[in-house]
C-alpha cells in the first residue's frame, strides 16, 4: 500500500544542511500496521511529512521515492497530490490541541474533505460528520458536531481528528504519535478505537511513535529508526523481545518495567551524532559497547533471521544483553520503623478560577469555578525513603507537591517538615525548612536560569544559606557536580551548552547543594528521552541510597514510579485514592481507579495473545 | 454577550471618569497661573485676582473639578475662554468634520492595508513580499507631517490638482467639498496604512503555518478552502485589534494633518486652543476624543468577541 | 551510568549565525547618522546660525551642499546640529519611559493581584487618549522647551513599556526557575532584578530600540506643531515646520531634514528587527522537532 524506497531528506538550517533521514527504506502492506519508533531527533516525523507530500519549505528531497498503492508521488502534480491526500490517505497529528481550527465547529471541519472530495453538500457532510463522530465513540456526537474545539477534552479532540481522517474512507492512516500528549486511560482507549476500526474497515496505518508499549499493542511490524537511519525492522514481536541491533537492544533495556524489579535500569551513554556532519561508520558506534572494528565502516541493511538488522556485528552480539549497571551503595536498612521526615495532615487548597461577572437579569453574579486539587490529603514519608505518586494530567499532583513545599500556601491542614511545623509560619519564617527540603523540576529548560553558569547556579544556594566560604566554593560546587557524575569543567557552561539529561543532572545538584533530607522530585524525567531517562532514574537511586535523603517522586509514568519507589501514592481529582507498600500497590491494586490506571498502562513486555512462544520477556 | 457589553460600558465609563480628572489635573496641576496665561505677563494683580475668582480658581481644585464635571454631565460644555462662544456647538461641528476625514481614512487603511499584508503573507519570501516589506518600512519612518508636506508639493505644487488647504462644507458643492478632502485623506492613509499591512501580514504567516492549517492541507482541501475558509478567520482576530487601535492613531493623526491642511476640524481646535491657552475648550475636545476611542475599541471588542468562538460562548459540552 | 556524559562531550555552542542583513543595514544608517550628528559642530561646514540675507533660498550646490535656508543659513549644518537635538530627545524619552516602566512592568507583572490591576488600570487610562493629545496636553501650560518635550514623550510611552515588561515578566515569572530561587528563600528583590531582569532585558532592549523611533517621530511632530525646540535653534521637527510655507519655492529645505529622520528610523527599526530576530528564542526552535 506504502512503499518507500530509499528516501533521502535534507533541512536546510542556519548551521548548515542537516540530513534528517538517510536512504530509508520501508513500505506497510495492505491492512497491516506498521510502527515507526525512535527518540527525539531520529527523523520519525519527517516520514510522515514526506508520505503525505507534505515537507515543509526548507526540507529538500535528495532522493528516493513514495509509493501508494503503485503510483509514484513524487511524480504526481500538486494537484493530484492534494486529491489522493484527501481521498485515500489520513494524516493523524500528535498535538489535538493544535491541529483543530479553533474558530471552526467540530462537525464542519470533520466531515470537511467529503465536500471537496466526494461531492457532498455541506450539509449532507455535516450530517454524516455526526455518524463519524458517533462511529469514533463519541456519546453525544451531535452536540459535539456543534461544539468548538476550545470545548472539548483532550481525548475527544483526537477522537474528533481520528472521524476527519476517516471521512472519505482513506486506505491509509497515518498517525504521529497520535496518544502521546494524552494521559494512559485515554490513551489506552484510543488505541483500542484504532484496533477496531482497523479490523472494521480493512485500514492500513503507518503508526510513529517513541512508546514501545504502545507500538507493541498496535503494530504487526516494527522499523526502528535512529539517526535518520532505520536500524532494525522486522515483525513485532521479533523487534520487541529478541532485538539484534544493539541500539534497540539499549532502548528495550532502559524500559523500567512494572512487576520485574531491577535495582538499577540499563542506559545508553552519549547523545544523538551532529546530523550536520554524520559520521562515517556506524552512526551508534560512540554509543555502543558492543563496537567493533568494523563499526568504523558505513553499516549497511542485511537480513538477519527474517528482519532487517543494520549491524555487521548484529549475530555475534545476539546473545549478549545489554549492561546493565550495579547499584553502587548498599540499599538503607528498612525504612519503616524510622520517623517520618515529612508528615501532612488534612491538607486542603482551593483555586478560584475565572474572576468575572455576569448580569443575570438585573442582578450582578460571579462567574466563579472552584478547583480543589489538594482534597484532605494525609500522608508521611519517611527517612530515606520514595514515595511514588502518580496520576493523570489534572489530579493535583504538582500542587500538591508545591504545597507541602509552601511553595503554594495551603487554605488549611498541617505540614511538618522535620520536627518543625511549616504550615502556619510566614514565608520569612522558613529558612530552615527550605533548607532542609529542596525540589527538582519537570523542563530541564524552563528550571534553570539560561543566563547563569552552572557553577553560578550551584554557589547560590550554598551562599544563600552560607555552606561555604567563598574559598571553599569551588571545592564544593566540584563536589555537587561529582555526586551528579558531570566533570567539574561543566562550571563554566551556560543551561543551552548542555543536553536535557546534563541540565536535569544540574537541577538535581542544585537541589542537593543546601543537604537537604527531602526533595519533591516533580516529573523529573518526563521531558526525557528513555534512553536518558534511564541514567537520570539511577542517578537519584544511587543519591538516595548515598545520602539517605527521602523523595516525593511525582510522575504520570507508572512505569518509572513502580521502578523507584518504595511507596505509592495515587491521586485522582485531589484526593489521595490508595496508598501503600509499592508491591502491594502494583500487584493487589484495591481502589477501582487504580486498578484502571494499572490496566491502561501499555507495556512493552506483555505478550499479544495471538503470539506464539518464544523465550521469556527481558528482565 | 449582553453581560459582555455591560461590562465593556462599565468600564468604559471608568476610564472615561478617570481621563476627566487625568486631563483636569494636568492642566490644573502644572505650573502655569492660568490667569496670568490669559491676561499676559505684565497684567495688573488686581485684575488676575478678580478673574481668578471669575473663574473659580481659588476654590479647592476636588471642587473645581466637581463643578467642572458635573456642568460638563448636563451637557453645558461651558465657554471658551478666548472666543467667549459656548464650547458646545463649536465641538460639534469640528467632531463631525475630523469624523468625516477620519472614517474615509479609516476604511481605506483597513482594506487597503488587510489586503496588501495578506497577499504579502500569501506570496511569503517572493518579491511582492518583499516589495511590500520595504514599503512598510518606508510608511513606518515617514512621519505624518512630512507626508503632508510630500502630498502638498506634490499634488498641490507641481500637479496643481487639489487645493493645498481649507475646507468648504458639501453644500459649496459635491466636487469642491471632496477636493479639500482628498490631500489630508491620502496624508493619514500613507500615515497609517504601514501598521496594519505589516500587523496583517504577520499574524497571516504564524496562521499559515500552524499545525491546523496543516491538517487542513493533509485533508487535501484546495488551496483557496485552506487560505479562505481556516487561515484568514484566525488571522483577522489581532487585525480587529490593531485596527482599532489605528483608528485611536488616526485620532491623533488629526491633529497634525489638519493643522497643516487648515482642515477645521477637531486637532485643529486643540492645537488652536493651546496656542490660545483656552483650556476648557481644550479639557473638553480631549476627552471628546477619550470616548471617540473608547467606542472604537468597543466596537473592536465586540467585532472579535463575534468571530472568536472561545469569547462568544462561555459553554462546555462532554 | 556515569558513561551518559563522559564518552561523548561535545562542545555545543549555539550554532555561530551571522549577523542578519537588516542588523548588518540598520547599524550602519544608524551608526552614521548618529556619529555625524555627534561631530556636527566640527564637521559642520558653515556656522548653522548666521543669518545672511545674501544667500537665501541658494539651491543645493558645490558651495552649500544641501542649499540655504530663508536666512540664508546652511540647511547641512542645520541638518546636523538639528540631529543631535531630534536624537537627543528620542533617546532621552525613551529612558525617561524606560526608567518608569520597567518597574511599574515588573512589579506588576511579578506581584499580580491589587499592584497588578492599579498599574495597569493606570496605564489603561493614559492610553485612553492618543499619544500626541497626551502630549500635547502636558505641554500646554508651560512655555515650550525641548526637554520638556522629551519628558512629555518620555511619559507618554510609559504604559507601553509597562505593559510589555508586564507580559515578559509574567511569561518569565512562571518559569521553574523562579519556583526554584523561592524554594530556597530568595527575597522578592533578589528574584525580580537578578533572576527576572536579565531574562527580560533582550525583548525589552528590543522594545526600546523601536520606542526611540516613536519617540523620535512624536517629539518631532510636537516641535513641528511649535512644542518642542524653540528657534534659533531647531530639530528636524521644526526645521520642516519652518520650511513649509517656502515648500513649492525651496523644497529641499524641508526635504532634507524629512528624508534624514526618515533614514534615522528605518535605520533603528531595521536594528530592533535584526535584534529580535538574533534574540528571539521562538525563532531558533522553529524547526523545532523533526
Amino acid at each position: 500500500m506504502l512503499d518507500i524506497f530509499d528516501l533521502t531528506v535534507r533541512y536546510r538550517t542556519s548551521g548548515g544542511e542537516l540530513e534528517a533521514l538517510s536512504s530509508i527504506s520501508i513500505s506497510a502492506k495492505k491492512g497491516t500496521t506498521l510502527a515507526l519508533v525512535g527518540e527525539s531527533g531520529s527523523g520519525k516525523s519527517t516520514v510522515a511529512l514526506a508520505a503525505m507530500g507534505l515537507l515543509p519549505q526548507e526540507a529538500q528531497i535528495i532522493g528516493g521515492t513514495v509509493r501508494f498503492d503503485g503510483h509514484d508521488l513524487g511524480a504526481m502534480s500538486v494537484e493530484e497530490r492534494r486529491r489522493l491526500r484527501g481521498s485515500r490517505l489520513g494524516l493523524v497529528f500528535q498535538d489535538p490541541f493544535s491541529v483543530l481550527n479553533p474558530s471552526l465547529t467540530i462537525g464542519s471541519q470533520v466531515g470537511e474533505s467529503l465536500i471537496h472530495h466526494r461531492g457532498y453538500t455541506p450539509r449532507e457532510a455535516f450530517e454524516r460528520a455526526i455518524g463519524l463522530l458517533d462511529e469514533v465513540g463519541i456519546l453525544n456526537p451531535k452536540a459535539v458536531a456543534n461544539a468548538y474545539p476550545h470545548e472539548l477534552s483532550g481525548g475527544m479532540r483526537q477522537r474528533a481528528i481520528i472521524a476527519g481522517a476517516l471521512a472519505p474512507e482513506p486506505d491509509l492512516l497515518i498517525l504521529d504519535e497520535p496518544t502521546t500528549a494524552l494521559d494512559v486511560t485515554i490513551e489506552a482507549q484510543i488505541i483500542e478505537l484504532l484496533e477496531q476500526l482497523r479490523a472494521r474497515r480493512g485500514l492500513t496505518m503507518l503508526f510513529i511513535s517513541h512508546n514501545l508499549g504502545v507500538v507493541r499493542r498496535v503494530a504487526d511490524e516494527v522499523a526502528v529508526l535512529y539517526a535518520g537511519q532505520i536500524i532494525e525492522h522486522g515483525a513485532t514481536e521479533d523487534v520487541l523481545h529478541r532485538p539484534m541491533h544493539p541500539y534497540a537492544k539499549g532502548l528495550l533495556a532502559a524500559i523500567p518495567r512494572i512487576g520485574s524489579k531491577q535495582l538499577r535500569l540499563a542506559s545508553i551513554p552519549g547523545r544523538l551524532p551532529d546530523l550536520r556532519k554524520p559520521p562515517s561508520g556506524c552512526r551508534f558506534a560512540e554509543r555502543c559497547p558492543f563496537a567493533s572494528e568494523s563499526s568504523t565502516q558505513p553499516q549497511t541493511m542485511r537480513m538477519v533471521g527474517g528482519r532487517g538488522v543494520r549491524c555487521a556485528n548484529a549475530e555475534l552480539v545476539e546473545s549478549t544483553p545489554w549492561p546493565t549497571p550495579e547499584a553502587t551503595a548498599t540499599q538503607a536498612p528498612p525504612r519503616s520503623e524510622q520517623s517520618p521526615v515529612v508528615s501532612v495532615r488534612a491538607l486542603d487548597k482551593t483555586f478560584r478560577i475565572g474572576g468575572g461577572v455576569t448580569l443575570e437579569g438585573w442582578r450582578l453574579r460571579r462567574n466563579e469555578t472552584l478547583l480543589k486539587p489538594v482534597d484532605d490529603i494525609t500522608l508521611d514519608i519517611r527517612r530515606g525513603e520514595v514515595l511514588g505518586l502518580v496520576g493523570e494530567s489534572g489530579s493535583g499532583k504538582t500542587t500538591l507537591g508545591r504545597t507541602i513545599l509552601r511553595l503554594i500556601d495551603p487554605d488549611s491542614g498541617e505540614i511538618r517538615i522535620g520536627d518543625e511545623l511549616v504550615s502556619g509560619k510566614p514565608q520569612r519564617e522558613l529558612e530552615r525548612m527550605r533548607r532542609t527540603a529542596q525540589i527538582v523540576f519537570q523542563n530541564p529548560d524552563s528550571s534553570l536560569n539560561p543566563r547563569k553558569t552552572v557553577g553560578e547556579l550551584l554557589a547560590r544556594p550554598i551562599r544563600r544559606f552560607g555552606l561555604a566560604t567563598t574559598e571553599r566554593m569551588p571545592t564544593r560546587v566540584r563536589e555537587l557536580l561529582d555526586m551528579v557524575r558531570l566533570p567539574s569543567h561543566y562550571a563554566n557552561r551556560y543551561p543551552h551548552q548542555m543536553s536535557g539529561g546534563e541540565k536535569q543532572r544540574v537541577g538535581i545538584a542544585r537541589a542537593l547543594a543546601t543537604e537537604p533530607r527531602f526533595i519533591v522530585c516533580d516529573e523529573p524525567v518526563s521531558a526525557l528521552d528513555v534512553s536518558v531517562q534511564a541514567a537520570i532514574v539511577n542517578l537519584l537511586a544511587d543519591l538516595r541510597d548515598q545520602l539517605g535523603v527521602a523523595y516525593l517522586f511525582i510522575s504520570h509514568d507508572i512505569g518509572v514510579v513502580a521502578h523507584l519507589s518504595d511507596r505509592i501514592a495515587v491521586m485522582q481529582h485531589g484526593k489521595l485514592v490508595e496508598i501503600g507498600d509499592a508491591d502491594a500497590i502494583l500487584n493487589h491494586p484495591r481502589h477501582p481507579y487504580t486498578i484502571k490506571l494499572l490496566s491502561a498502562v501499555p507495556r512493552v513486555d506483555a505478550r499479544s495473545t495471538s503470539a506464539g512462544s518464544g523465550p521469556p520477556p527481558l528482565q | 454577550m449582553t453581560a459582555f457589553i455591560a461590562r465593556r460600558l462599565f468600564f468604559i465609563v471608568l476610564v472615561l471618569v478617570a481621563v476627566s480628572m487625568l486631563v483636569f489635573g494636568i492642566t490644573a496641576l502644572l505650573p502655569a497661573n492660568v490667569a496670568y496665561l490669559i491676561l499676559g505677563p505684565f497684567a495688573p494683580p488686581d485684575q488676575v485676582r478678580a478673574l481668578e475668582i471669575k473663574l473659580g480658581l481659588t476654590d479647592p481644585i476636588w471642587q473645581q473639578y466637581l463643578r467642572w464635571a458635573s456642568s460638563f454631565l448636563t451637557g453645558n460644555l461651558g465657554e471658551s475662554t478666548l472666543m467667549n462662544r459656548p464650547i458646545g456647538p463649536m465641538l460639534t461641528e469640528a467632531v463631525g468634520r475630523s469624523l468625516m476625514l477620519t472614517g474615509a481614512s479609516f476604511v481605506l487603511i483597513a482594506v487597503i492595508g488587510v489586503g496588501l499584508g495578506i497577499v504579502a503573507a500569501l506570496r511569503h519570501g517572493k518579491p511582492l513580499d518583499h516589495g511590500v516589506s520595504i514599503g512598510t518600512y518606508l510608511g513606518i519612518a515617514v512621519p505624518e507631517f512630512f507626508w503632508a508636506i510630500i502630498v502638498i508639493l506634490v499634488f498641490a505644487a507641481w500637479l496643481g490638482w487639489l487645493p493645498a488647504s481649507g475646507y468648504e462644507a458639501p453644500s459649496e458643492g459635491l466636487w469642491i467639498w471632496l477636493k479639500h478632502l482628498i490631500a489630508p485623506t491620502i496624508t493619514l492613509v500613507f500615515g497609517h496604512l504601514a501598521h496594519v499591512s505589516r500587523l496583517t501580514r504577520s499574524s497571516m504567516i504564524e496562521v499559515l503555518q500552524s499545525p491546523y492549517v496543516t491538517a487542513a492541507r493533509a485533508k487535501g482541501l484546495p488551496e483557496h478552502v485552506v487560505v479562505l475558509r481556516h487561515a484568514l478567520r484566525n488571522a483577522l482576530l489581532p487585525t480587529i485589534t490593531a485596527l482599532a487601535l489605528d483608528f485611536g492613531r488616526l485620532m491623533g493623526g488629526i491633529v497634525v494633518v489638519e493643522t497643516i491642511f487648515a482642515y477645521p476640524g477637531l486637532g485643529r481646535l486643540i492645537v488652536f486652543s493651546i496656542q490660545n491657552r483656552d483650556l476648557p475648550t481644550l479639557q473638553a475636545a480631549i476627552l471628546v476624543v477619550a470616548a471617540i476611542y473608547a467606542a472604537a475599541n468597543l466596537v473592536a471588542d465586540l467585532l472579535y468577541a463575534r468571530f472568536n468562538p472561545k469569547i462568544r460562548y462561555g459553554r462546555n459540552v462532554s | 551510568m556515569s558513561a551518559e556524559v563522559s564518552t561523548t562531550v561535545v562542545d555545543e555552542k549555539p550554532p555561530a549565525r551571522g549577523w542578519p542583513l537588516q542588523l548588518k543595514i540598520g547599524l550602519l544608517l544608524t551608526g552614521t547618522i548618529v556619529l555625524l550628528s555627534l561631530l556636527a559642530p566640527s564637521i559642520a561646514p558653515h556656522p548653522w546660525d548666521t543669518v545672511s540675507m545674501r544667500t537665501r533660498f541658494l539651491p543645493p550646490g558645490p558651495t552649500y551642499w544641501l542649499g540655504t535656508d530663508e536666512y540664508g543659513r546652511d540647511v547641512l549644518s542645520r541638518l546636523l546640529m538639528g540631529g543631535r537635538l531630534s536624537i537627543a530627545m528620542g533617546l532621552g524619552a525613551t529612558i525617561v519611559s524606560l526608567l518608569v516602566g520597567v518597574p511599574m512592568g515588573l512589579a506588576a507583572g511579578y506581584f499580580r493581584g491589587w499592584v497588578d490591576e492599579t498599574l495597569m488600570r493606570l496605564a489603561d487610562v493614559l492610553m485612553a487618549v492618543p499619544p500626541i493629545m497626551l502630549g500635547l496636553l502636558v505641554l500646554a501650560v508651560t512655555p515650550p522647551s525641548l526637554w520638556k518635550t522629551a519628558l512629555a514623550v518620555g511619559f507618554v510611552y510609559i504604559p507601553l513599556i509597562a505593559r510589555i515588561t508586564r507580559s515578559v515578566t509574567l511569561t518569565l515569572a512562571n518559569e521553574e526557575f523562579i519556583q526554584a530561587a523561592r524554594a530556597r528563600s530568595e527575597s522578592n528583590w533578589y528574584i525580580l532584578f537578578r533572576e527576572i531582569l536579565p531574562n527580560a532585558w533582550p525583548p525589552l532592549l528590543v522594545e526600546a530600540s523601536l520606542r526611540v523611533t516613536y519617540a523620535i517621530l512624536l517629539g518631532s511632530a510636537l516641535s513641528f506643531l511649535g512644542l518642542g525646540a524653540q528657534p534659533p535653534s531647531s530639530d528636524w521637527g521644526l526645521m520642516i515646520a519652518e520650511a513649509r510655507s517656502f515648500i513649492d519655492r525651496a523644497p529641499w529645505i524641508a526635504l532634507a531634514p524629512g528624508l534624514a529622520m526618515c533614514l534615522l528610523v528605518i535605520g533603528i527599526n531595521l536594528l530592533g528587527d535584526g535584534l529580535r530576530e538574533r534574540l528571539d528564542p521562538r525563532l531558533k526552535t522553529r524547526i523545532g522537532k523533526r
